[in-house]
């Protein structure tokens, strides 16, 4: 499994593109969760009783800078379906959107914009904000295994 | 006798005006007791919380938030006991709690209940037991009319001062009104901030630390 992983990332191109995925990741999540704050001030802080949230965070843009580039060398360096693609989109996505709506300013756009429709759907991501971010670490997971699977067998690795 | 007659009549249609005015000022829906000139800073603070701390302090801390966001729980456990401890008891700051009732449906009814405490001397303590009984998600009923009821008759409330209050809505317009003066100054969310001191003023968005809190009121004292 390490072996399979290394192949991917011995490639300078896809380890570039996995420090990417994962600072951005990190960052943006941290900001809209509000570990991070830019203003008045650069500071950064985790609350007592959010290091679950914190630790769910971490675990999400980890699994997604190694699944989306692993992904994207079956593709490009081995012709393969996208078809494991979508299941590391789809998990980054959910992982993300999840708690994105709270008392921000993403919760506010979106409750100013869509009226009760709006309202509804910043309490459904809010309320399952956890649950949603573990389902889509689960999703990353599974398409994680899948992909070493698959790169096991479409790269004839003898491991 | 036909002054007698005027008088008379006269006497009546006074004592009428004078019943249906009284009538109508004890309405629930028009009885505030408010000083509408109340502003920190640019903000119109005259509809929000009765003031906490020494209202003479130099800088005064003007929250906007909900009662059913997560984020404000955040901030009333973690960094509001700090300023509490270190600026508002000590007298170098005040707190003025509005209202920004946007999150769910129950928000508005839990920021009215708020202020029917008011009535009953006893805002603080209501808004305290309100962030100490925040429940994880939000229209999930914990802050609805029964458990609002529920949570004054903990406090020792007049129940029916109480359940009148709340069921007439007689304070919808005031939140409505702290919910619009949120709009107008800016605030995209909760729980957000303003330090008013002398002479200037700072915003802050979101549930930041103490340590932000504390270099901008240094700063101002």
């Amino acid at each position: 499994m390490l072996k399979t992983t290394k192949i991917v990332f011995q490639n300078l191109k896809f380890l570039f593109l996995s420090l990417v995925i994962f600072s951005s990741m990190m960052v943006t999540l941290l900001i809209i969760s509000e570990y991070i704050f830019l203003e008045p001030y650069f500071v950064t802080h985790v609350p007592s009783g959010t290091e679950f949230g914190f630790s769910l965070i971490t675990a999400i843009s980890v699994l997604s800078a190694l699944v989306i580039p692993m992904n994207l060398f079956r593709i490009t360096n081995l012709k393969s379906s996208k078809q494991k693609m979508s299941g590391g989109i789809f998990g980054s996505i959910v992982g993300s959107v999840a708690g994105a709506c709270s008392c921000g300013p993403i919760g506010f756009a979106v409750i100013s914009t869509f009226g009760s429709v709006g309202a509804t759907a910043t309490a459904f991501l809010t309320n399952y904000e956890t649950p949603l971010r573990i389902i889509a670490i689960v999703v990353l997971l599974i398409t994680y295994f899948t992909t070493i699977k698959s790169l096991k067998t479409e790269c004839r690795i003898n491991l | 006798m036909m002054n007698k007659k005027g008088a008379i009549l006269g006497i009546v249609a006074i004592s009428v005006i004078v019943v249906l005015a009284a009538s109508v000022s004890s309405s629930p829906s028009e009885t505030y007791d408010l000083d509408m000139t109340r502003t920190h800073g640019g903000i119109s603070t005259a509809m929000g919380s009765p003031i906490l701390g020494d209202p003479s302090a130099p800088i005064t801390i003007v929250e906007f938030g909900d009662y059913q966001c997560h984020q404000c729980y955040n901030w009333f456990h973690n960094t509001k006991p700090m300023i509490m401890r270190d600026y508002i008891e000590t007298g170098k700051a005040n707190l003025v709690f509005v209202d920004f009732a946007f999150l769910g449906r129950d928000s508005p009814k839990a920021s009215q209940a708020t202020y029917c405490a008011d009535d009953q001397g006893k805002y603080w303590e209501y808004h305290n037991f309100l962030y100490s009984s925040q429940e994880s998600k939000i229209d999930s009923g914990w802050a609805n009319s029964e458990r609002l009821k529920a949570f004054a008759f903990s406090l020792g409330l007049d129940m029916e001062l109480f359940n009148e209050c709340l069921d007439s809505e007689k304070y919808s317009k005031r939140i409505q009104y702290n919910s619009q003066q949120a709009r107008d100054n800016g605030v995209r969310g909760t729980p957000g901030f303003f330090i008013v001191g002398t002479d200037d003023q700072k915003q802050i968005a979101g549930a930041q630390p103490f340590s932000v809190f504390q270099r901008i009121m240094d700063s101002m004292v």
